[in-house]
């Protein structure tokens, strides 16, 4: 029974900063490089010793067209290397998609918020990763760049269909992505977004939950309800969604909405927080949500 | 009619920090930016096991790399034990005890190459059965972690004073409960680091962030091999220790090692993780206490029994029981007093000191416990404290005599100024009210040491104290400075007697080499103590000055001052002649010439504890009480809290910028361990070893704090003044646990109340409310 005892960092042995698309691509397609954008993650996990990091490392900053949020034909689309800076700072989304910007508000602290690029967060896949979250809610799509036939090739993925466990997702190993896209029309009801912690920074959800609806005189539709950090991947509530869908809501409907998002989450124990935790948090956050809708 | 010049009162006043614009703007070199010519750089292997026999460590594929000057292990070194017990070799020879150990080290010409070369070496382990709780580690048949202790006893610590059969007997009430306190760490930023520096000879340089020197060289020299007068230590400014540089842990004399053997500087520093990992935690305690009380609510005994996890190893952890106890048996008139402490071998980490020693822990569990009994009696938990409120001239079971506090005026102004029984009363009217928000208020007080501590032979400080032909003065002193502002206080007692500017005071202070002795800084002392000694030197020096002066004047010395610069005649402050004129005229006087330079050694009158532990081992006590008010959020468990009224008894004022300082970060420390700092230890293992999912309380969390300073001149202290660094740590947590109860009537007996645990124990409390009603 002989091992090595330490996993150590391998050391990084190539530095590539791209100025192009296919550039980007092509050396992501020739292997073994590490992509980095804000570098918030890689680099905790890399010093951290917590995961291999490749030996190639590419700044994909220098990449034109990767960054920016504008509206064109009533889809807007924003860039991967968009920061959450720049997402609380839209007029644009304050204006059509308020629920990105309270998101960002409440997204770790100034300076990481500075580097942070939604690519990044989505990238990285994790359950809790808080900007998924209104992407879910929006139904956005992720768009996703690789090197194919000596071209580059890209394709759109729902962003609900995207994730597969925690830091899975359907995106493949040559595959690069340039941005997020979602439908203008309808990202602008009323939202929230819910997350614990009681320092007003730099806290990694324990349970995060968005919410989107249409309110008619009391009826919703349109309702988009998202769960973050309850189950291997962000998800959406479907079945609560629909058992509220056209509805008004009363005590009872509330009752019934919050048994039903108990039985769609799947949280887990683990150092943050434990499963029965998550389940009263995802609870106490729908509870409050559909209470502030019911008194308006 | 020459000029009149007004004595420059600089004690009390807002000198502003010594070291902070170099701080602020970047320009400070710490330990961890050191690089020497030629310097290596080194990295340890530490386990992966928590109790596990080394069958086999094979370096040879690491010493053949490219870049690597040596690779070292158990084998290469001197198998000599650091720590309290030395019980703790630096590298690990046939068996490793915790997730820490050191297996071997690397010196190589980069960071990169260390970490090839550590992935290199192979090691064959053999696991052992591991045990992680005290009780089962006492248990009969239990695994032992050090083979000459078979029962995994480390220490026991025992003290009782009076008849507990006969209290227990004459008691209305008696209250019990358990309180068990959790692992905390330091999270200094500047994480550990040593550079070694070897001679020709032999002779050791160690540039470190040690807390102790002196005594350090005594203790790092057997595990060397080197004559502790050989070794001489540097410390450049630190990023930080807080009691956790207090001992000699394993990386400072493998660094020595790998300079030993590599004949080049050797520099070794943690990472973060490392850090968390591998540096020393506070020690957590069980508690069981039963006290007993009058029906008037006078407290008739405490009887307290704890157990301490130590780890696979003793440092400093193991003796806080001699800090705990003195809480337990001095804090409010007790008469009959039962306590007893054993540290457990486990195969978790271990602890070390930590700012507050074993009083964080001991107040959490007495003024937790002690609001508990307020209630039992059916007082108000003001009341019930200040009808057991020591009052100055107290002896108490220990031997700690308590002159010149005022714990009373600490309660008392906390309570006034924050409204405390108003508030109190109408929150608990609360419980019942449906809502999920719900306001509370708590209050806690403490005592400590406040004049060192008799835990060596000597408690003292030197000073060495020189004066240039400019009248610019350089202040030697043994004292360690690790960012809490000795610099400072020194330079401005030192300036008041010697009536020159702040900023002509030099303080040098970092080399064992040119300091003289001191034990170190701890216990709240280096105010007191190096201050006693600084000011003593500067009283000598200032006699020099003047009967200099004397000799070219009418007037005897006792007849002249210093002051602005001037020697001046005393009673009417006219001006004679300027400092630097006498200075040069003392000093080119041919066969009679002087230079003012003098030495001061101050021993505080404080006496060791006996082997029963009674003693008056400080020169000075003082308390502090802090009223916490929160808001609950009883659905989610989160507790904000809103505003903190601190009362302390300082003994006098020297420097309040510097003392609002140690303020603040002291409540910060306190209000992390009570709510929100927690390492998370699971079978031996660090679970969150980062600050992103280990909670140190930041700077926007902070509540406001209003903050008063009792005076009460302590005789003996510099100016009158006491140690004042660890209370603002101890206090806090049980005025939070405290507030939480008068919030939701629900109680909570172990830190920290995180949002999980209070959202837990309330809905635990209704579900237990639901079941009664049924
Ligand atoms: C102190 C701190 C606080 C934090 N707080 C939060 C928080 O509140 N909420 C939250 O959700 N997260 C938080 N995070 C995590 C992190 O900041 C976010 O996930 C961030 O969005 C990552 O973006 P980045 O640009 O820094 O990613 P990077 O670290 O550069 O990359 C992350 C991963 O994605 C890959 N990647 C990056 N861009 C692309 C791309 N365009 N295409 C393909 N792969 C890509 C990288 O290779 C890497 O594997 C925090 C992190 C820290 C250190």
């Amino acid at each position: 029974m002989s091992e090595t005892a330490s996993q150590a960092v391998p050391r990084i042995e190539a530095y590539y900063a791209p100025t192009s698309l296919e550039e980007a691509v092509e050396q992501i397609a020739a292997g073994d490089v590490a992509i980095v954008a804000g570098g918030t993650d890689l680099m905790v996990t890399a010093n951290g010793a917590l995961r291999r990091i490749k030996r190639g490392l590419m700044n994909i900053r220098h990449v034109p067209g990767l960054d920016g949020i504008a509206e064109t034909g009533g889809r807007i689309r924003i860039g991967a290397l968009a920061t959450m800076t720049d997402i609380l700072e839209s007029d644009l989304l304050r204006a059509k998609a308020p629920i990105l910007p309270a998101t960002a508000d409440r997204f770790a602290s100034v300076q990481i918020r500075n580097a942070a690029s939604v690519g990044g967060n989505i990238a990285n896949a994790s359950p809790a990763a808080d900007m998924v979250i209104p992407l879910l809610c929006l139904d956005a799509e992720v768009e996703l760049a690789s090197w194919k036939d000596g071209a580059v090739s890209t394709r759109t993925l729902p962003i609900t269909d995207y994730f597969t466990g925690p830091g899975k997702s359907k995106r493949e190993a040559g595959e690069l992505i340039t941005a997020v896209e979602f439908d203008a029309q309808g990202a602008g009801g009323h939202a929230a977004f819910f997350k614990t912690g009681p320092r007003p920074a730099l806290e990694i959800a324990i349970v995060s939950m968005g919410f989107m609806a249409r309110i008619d005189g009391g009826t919703l539709s349109d309702i988009r309800i998202a769960f973050g950090a309850v189950a291997p991947t962000p998800i959406r509530a479907p079945e609560t969604e629909k058992l509220l869908d056209g509805q008004t809501l009363d005590d009872d409907l509330i009752a019934r909405a919050l048994e039903s998002a108990d039985t769609e989450i799947k949280p887990i124990d683990d150092v943050r927080g434990t499963a029965w935790y998550r389940r009263r948090l995802a609870r106490v956050y729908l509870e409050e949500e559909l209470r502030n809708v019911l008194e308006g | 009619m020459s000029k009149v010049i007004e004595k420059d009162i600089l004690v009390g006043t807002r000198v502003p920090k010594m070291d902070a614009p170099d701080k602020a703007t970047g320009r400070t070199r710490y330990v961890n930016d050191m690089v020497l010519p030629r310097m290596l750089v080194a990295k340890i292997l530490r386990t992966d096991r928590v109790h596990a026999k080394i069958l086999r460590i094979d370096t040879s594929k690491a010493r053949a790399l490219p870049g690597v000057h040596a690779v070292i292990t158990a084998d290469d070194t001197p198998q000599f034990g650091i720590g309290v017990l030395k019980d703790n070799p630096p590298l690990k020879k046939d068996k490793v005890r915790c997730i820490r150990d050191e297996i071997a080290a690397v010196a190589a010409e980069t960071e990169d190459i260390c970490d090839e070369a550590l992935a290199l070496i192979e090691v064959e382990y053999e696991d052992l059965p591991p045990v992680f709780d005290c009780t089962e580690a006492l248990a009969e048949g239990a695994p032992v972690i050090h083979e000459d202790r078979p029962d995994n006893i480390a220490m026991v610590n025992e003290f009782s004073s009076g008849d507990i059969a006969r209290a227990e007997a004459e008691s209305d009430h008696i209250v019990e409960g358990d309180y068990n306190v959790h692992y905390v760490t330091h999270c200094n930023m500047g994480v550990s680091c040593a550079v070694a520096d070897v001679d020709y000879d032999g002779k050791v340089t160690l540039y470190s962030q040690t807390q102790y020197p002196f005594i350090m060289k005594m203790d790092i020299a057997p595990s060397l091999g080197v004559h502790p007068g050989d070794i001489r230590i540097i410390q450049p400014p630190v990023g930080g220790a807080f009691g956790s540089k207090l001992d000699v842990y394993p990386y400072e004399p493998i660094c020595v090692f790998l300079a030993q053997k590599t004949r080049r500087p050797v520099k070794l520093i943690f990472s973060r993780s490392e850090e968390f990992i591998a540096s020393p935690t506070r020690q957590p305690v069980e508690f069981k206490i039963r006290a007993g009380m009058k029906a008037d609510g006078t407290l008739t005994f405490r009887d307290i029994d704890t157990l301490l996890n130590n780890g696979g190893y003793t440092s400093w952890g193991a003796t806080t029981p001699y800090v705990t106890m003195r809480t337990c048996s001095s804090h409010y008139r007790v008469p009959d007093i039962k306590y007893r402490a054993r540290a457990v071998y486990t195969n978790n980490p271990f602890a070390g000191s930590f700012r507050g020693y074993g009083n964080v822990q001991a107040t959490w569990a007495i003024e937790t416990h002690m609001d508990r009994m307020a209630e039992v009696a059916g007082l108000d938990p003001l009341e019930f404290r200040l009808k057991n409120a020591n009052e100055s001239g107290d002896v108490s079971p220990q031997g700690s005599k308590l002159n010149n506090i005022d714990l009373k005026g600490c309660l008392q102004i906390a309570a006034d100024k924050s409204d405390f029984l108003k508030k109190w009363a109408e929150y608990k009217e609360g419980w019942n009210k449906p809502g999920r928000y719900k306001r509370g208020i708590g209050i806690a007080a403490s005592l400590h040491n406040a004049g060192g501590a008799k835990i060596h032979k000597s408690d003292g400080c030197g000073t060495i104290l020189k004066m240039d032909d400019y009248a610019r003065v350089t202040v030697i002193t043994g004292a360690s400075d690790i960012g809490q502002g000795i610099d400072t206080v020194i330079a401005q007692l030192v300036a008041e007697e010697l009536g020159i500017p702040v900023r002509d005071v030099t303080l040098v202070m970092n080399d064992s080499a040119t300091g003289p002795w001191d034990v170190g800084v701890h216990a709240s002392r280096t105010t007191y103590i190096a201050g006693n000694s600084a000011k003593r030197a500067a009283l000598k020096a200032k006699e020099q000055i003047l009967r200099g002066a004397a000799k070219q004047s009418n007037l005897t010395w006792e007849q002249l001052d210093l002051r602005g610069g001037h020697v001046v005649q005393a009673d009417n402050g006219e001006a004679i002649i300027p400092l630097d004129r006498l200075l040069r005229q003392m000093h080119f006087a041919g066969q009679d010439a002087e230079l003012v330079m003098v030495t001061d050694y101050y021993e505080p009158p404080s006496e060791p504890e006996d082997e029963n532990h009674v003693g008056d081992m400080s020169a000075a006590y003082s308390h502090a009480a802090q009223v916490t008010e929160v808001t609950v959020d009883t659905f989610t468990g989160e507790v904000k809290i809103d505003q903190i009224w601190w009362v302390q008894d300082v003994g006098k004022v020297i420097n309040l910028t510097t003392l609002e300082g140690q303020v603040e970060g002291g409540i910060a420390m306190g209000l992390g361990y009570g709510l929100s700092e927690n390492l998370k230890i699971e079978n031996g293992i660090v679970k969150n070893p980062f600050f992103r999912d280990y909670h140190v309380f930041t700077a926007p969390e902070m509540p406001p704090i209003d903050m008063t300073f009792i005076e009460t001149l302590d005789e003996e202290g510099p100016a009158g003044a006491k140690g004042i660094a660890e209370l603002p740590t101890i206090v806090p947590a049980p005025s939070i646990g405290n507030a939480v109860y008068n919030a939701t009537g629900v109680r909570i007996y172990h830190p920290p109340l995180s949002p999980e645990t209070v959202a837990r124990a309330l809905f635990d409390a209704d579900a237990g409310k639901a079941m009664a009603a049924e």
